[in-house]
């Protein structure tokens, strides 16, 4: 499907007809759903800068104790996911496992799409954008994980779109190279995104070495349910049917999410058991929270549910060949971490700080819940996401790898 | 009939007044919740008059006015003049009750103290459960 | 390695036994390269509140050299919540109202023999080892070297919030108009700067309870109270490590 395959040469000309005629063998409904993802992400444009020039004080539900809402959980959620698809696909065209490489175009444009809407998503919560592009540069602090992280996954973009680049022209090497760098760009700022929350003494529900590791675990989880999702809704978008090759693949990325699955409910589970039999200050009101509390029914239903038992159960079920079992799993997982996410941001700010101090107005969970715009700037985040991953699929031409890659 | 009219009139007034009275619970002064010099300072007749047995006189006989809140006017209703035996300070000198350098929040209930008794909410409050 | 192109049409797998050792080497050097770049952003973030740090609670006062050293000893028992010292902030460093820099918090024991109630003034202990600065991204917020007060320059803050994320003390806020995040300075720019010699709370303080000093002169009322041990003088959560310079004993 290369643009050189048609003409003789590589013509501006040649590529425009094959796009527009790609663009054209879309249904209605395609162009019905692209259409609702653009206004989603429209919606959320409008509303993130609504809320940047009347003041987050104003139109978002976050304070002063609990300043980090909706919109920080959701960021995590498409960098981790944009961190698992590089990871997983990592698998087939780093380390050179075989059956993982027809997946390497598309997972790389993913995981271009999901750290754009994760990097859309926060310039709606940064208050102050502008100087974040100046000062992040200028006057940077190699002490504080936020700015790693945000230059590590920047460096990350621009490698990854190289890589694609690279990908796209058969210029295998360098995409190699491209790959490895971006995959270990990608896991460092991962892991400082976790050190973000773990390192700060002063929040018991976050704080230790464990989340690091928790992250990168679930990401690869993440990334595998994405991979699974995106690729058995891309072959229905574009009308296909998987061939071996891909449906191997398929298999591979099962496999992985299994493995994510259980490493991510083993830390989930003594996570739990810790805060509630050694019951530290302040952390155990958290877990009990999340246990039988106000975030209980977020907790058991969405991220022990959809994000771990069911997923692990349809997945295993579908003995990798039952497709449909395989994208219902993943969408179950897709949903069910995005709460996963959510719990883990705002219940760790809930515990009020002077929680041990035993004052009034520390005893309880500080309430918070999403206001509109904040709503709205998240469901623009899933539209960018959805947009560009239809688009790509009919510009690129279903992501389809050479056959002798 | 106009006699008599005014008899109930008369009789049904001075009940009023009387359950009025009953309400208010008792018969002193309740809470009084000072507000100058400083916010939040709590005098409670029922501590004095209920639970220790003082009759009026023990202080409205040249100690405090029957008027509420009488004695923040004065200029010289401050932490000095009780430890030079004034107002409060003229029992609560480590003798007869608590010296008045002791146990400063079984008075001073603050401002927090204060807009919880005369039920004023700050706009400030963060959400809580 | 000889660069040639590679016909993957014609290549096959050799199998991972014929893989020379020089390979294995190259692969494993590769692999701790990895491990290094993806350790090292947490490392350098670890490195930088990696200062020397000294057990004895008592001793680490005097290893760090600021000159005068800002500190203030605070009087849990002599707090009657009147909030002058709230106001005066307020007024002097031009707090709005939906924030503070200082506040009073209220503990209630209500079986407690004797005050049932106790008033704590909280407010930016000017950490020594101050997580706010150690996870700002623009370095926004510093200690100044020479005096020891946590600083702001508002004209890099992104507002981030990171640092009330990790500040153990609920000190700070994001100011609206000034567009950055705001705390106590122990009124550097309003006062101290300006020759005065005491905080604005420290000043309304009809009661005594905050006591601002310096820690690096002997003869000061701070340095004594906290270099004694015979009246418990603590710092709030302890646990949290930033070694704080704002103190609290009664008596």
């Amino acid at each position: 499907m290369s643009p050189n395959s048609n003409s003789g040469g590589l013509t501006l000309n040649g590529l425009e007809r094959q796009v527009v005629s790609r663009m054209k063998s879309g249904s209605n409904r395609y162009f019905v759903v692209v259409l609702i993802f653009g206004l989603l992400m429209l919606a959320g444009s409008i509303a993130g800068l609504m809320a940047t020039v009347g003041g987050h004080h104003v139109y978002y539900n976050v304070n002063r104790e609990l300043a980090w809402g909706v919109l920080i959980s959701t960021y995590v959620y498409f960098v981790v996911t944009s961190t698992g698809l590089c990871l997983v696909s990592s698998i087939g065209h780093i380390f050179g496992v075989e059956s993982f490489m027809p997946l390497a175009k598309r997972a790389v444009f993913l995981a271009i799409v999901t750290l754009c809407a994760g990097f859309f998503v926060i310039c709606a919560e940064i208050k102050v954008p502008i100087r974040m592009m100046l000062y992040n540069i200028i006057s940077p602090n190699l002490t504080s994980n936020i700015w790693w992280m945000g230059t590590l996954y920047g460096v990350a973009l621009a490698v990854m779109i190289l890589e694609f680049i690279f990908l796209y022209t058969n210029k295998v090497k360098l995409a190699v190279i491209c790959g490895f760098t971006a995959a270990v760009g990608e896991i460092a700022a991962n892991s400082n995104l976790a050190g973000v929350f773990g390192l700060l003494n002063g929040r018991d529900f976050w704080h230790g070495a464990f989340l690091p590791i928790f992250f990168i675990g679930s990401a690869v989880m993440t990334g595998a349910a994405a991979l699974i999702f995106f690729h058995v809704l891309a072959y229905r978008v574009n009308h296909e049917i998987m061939d071996d090759p891909m449906l191997r693949a398929m298999q591979g990325c099962r496999k992985v999410a299994i493995l994510g699955i259980c490493i991510v409910s083993f830390f989930t589970i003594w996570r739990m058991v810790s805060l509630v039999a050694g019951e530290p200050s302040g952390a155990y009101l958290g877990a009990m929270a999340m246990i039988k509390g106000s975030y209980a029914f977020s907790f058991w239903v969405f991220e022990i549910g959809f994000a771990l038992v069911l997923p692990l159960i349809l997945y295993i079920r579908s003995q990798g060949t039952n497709l449909r079992m395989m994208l219902v799993a993943s969408t179950l997982m897709i949903i069910g971490l995005f709460f996963m996410r959510y719990n883990m941001v705002i219940v760790g700010q809930a515990i009020p700080v002077y929680y041990s101090l035993g004052v009034n107005g520390s005893k309880e969970l500080i309430k918070y819940f999403p206001s509109y715009l904040e709503i709205l700037v998240t469901l623009g985040g899933f539209g960018l996401t959805g947009f560009l991953f239809l688009l790509g699929e009919k510009v690129f031409g279903g992501h389809k790898m050479d056959a002798h890659h | 009939m106009k006699k008599s009219a005014s008899i109930c009139i008369g009789i049904l007034f001075v009940s009023f007044l009387s359950l009025a009275g009953l309400a208010l619970g008792e018969d002193h002064g309740g809470d009084i919740h000072y507000s100058a010099p400083v916010v939040g300072v709590l005098f409670s007749h029922a501590v004095h008059v209920d639970e220790n047995g003082f009759d009026c006189e023990s202080c409205h006989d040249g100690l405090f006015e029957y008027e509420a809140l009488a004695a923040q006017n004065q200029p010289d209703f401050n932490m000095k003049s009780l430890y030079e035996g004034k107002y409060c300070g003229a029992c609560h000198d480590g003798d007869t009750a608590f010296a008045s350098d002791t146990r400063c929040t079984l008075c001073h209930e603050g401002v927090k103290g204060y807009n919880r008794a005369l039920g004023i909410t700050t706009a400030d409050a963060t959400h809580h459960e | 390695m000889k660069k040639q192109l590679l016909d993957l049409d014609k290549s096959h797998n050799e199998g991972v036994e014929n893989i020379s050792a020089e390979e294995r080497r190259n692969f494993l050097k590769m692999g701790l390269t990895l491990t290094g770049v993806f350790a090292s952003g947490t490392l350098f973030s670890l490195v930088g509140s990696a200062q020397k740090v000294f057990a004895s609670d008592a001793a680490f006062v005097e290893k760090y050299p600021y000159k005068p050293h800002y500190s203030m000893m605070v009087h849990v028992d002599r707090c009657i919540d009147c909030e002058r010292c709230k106001k005066a902030c307020a007024m002097t460093n031009d707090v709005p109202d939906y924030g503070f820099r200082t506040n009073i918090l209220e503990r209630e024991v209500p079986n407690a023999i004797g005050v049932k109630t106790e008033f704590i003034p909280v407010l930016c202990n000017h950490c020594n080892l101050s997580q706010c600065t150690r996870v700002c991204p623009t370095k926004a917020t510093y200690k100044n070297p020479s005096n020891g007060i946590v600083m702001m320059d508002t004209t890099k803050c992104i507002g981030c919030l990171s640092c009330q994320m990790a500040c153990p003390y609920n000190a700070r806020y994001f100011h609206e108009e000034k567009m950055a995040v705001d705390k106590c300075s122990f009124c550097w720019e309003s006062r101290l700067s300006k020759g005065e010699k005491l905080t604005a709370c420290a000043e309304a303080c009809p009661a005594g309870a905050r006591i601002f000093g310096d820690l690096s002169n002997p003869k000061d009322q701070v340095y004594k109270k906290v270099h004694q041990i015979e009246k418990t003088v603590w710092v709030l959560r302890p646990e949290a490590g930033t070694k704080p310079n704002v103190f609290y004993t009664r008596g």
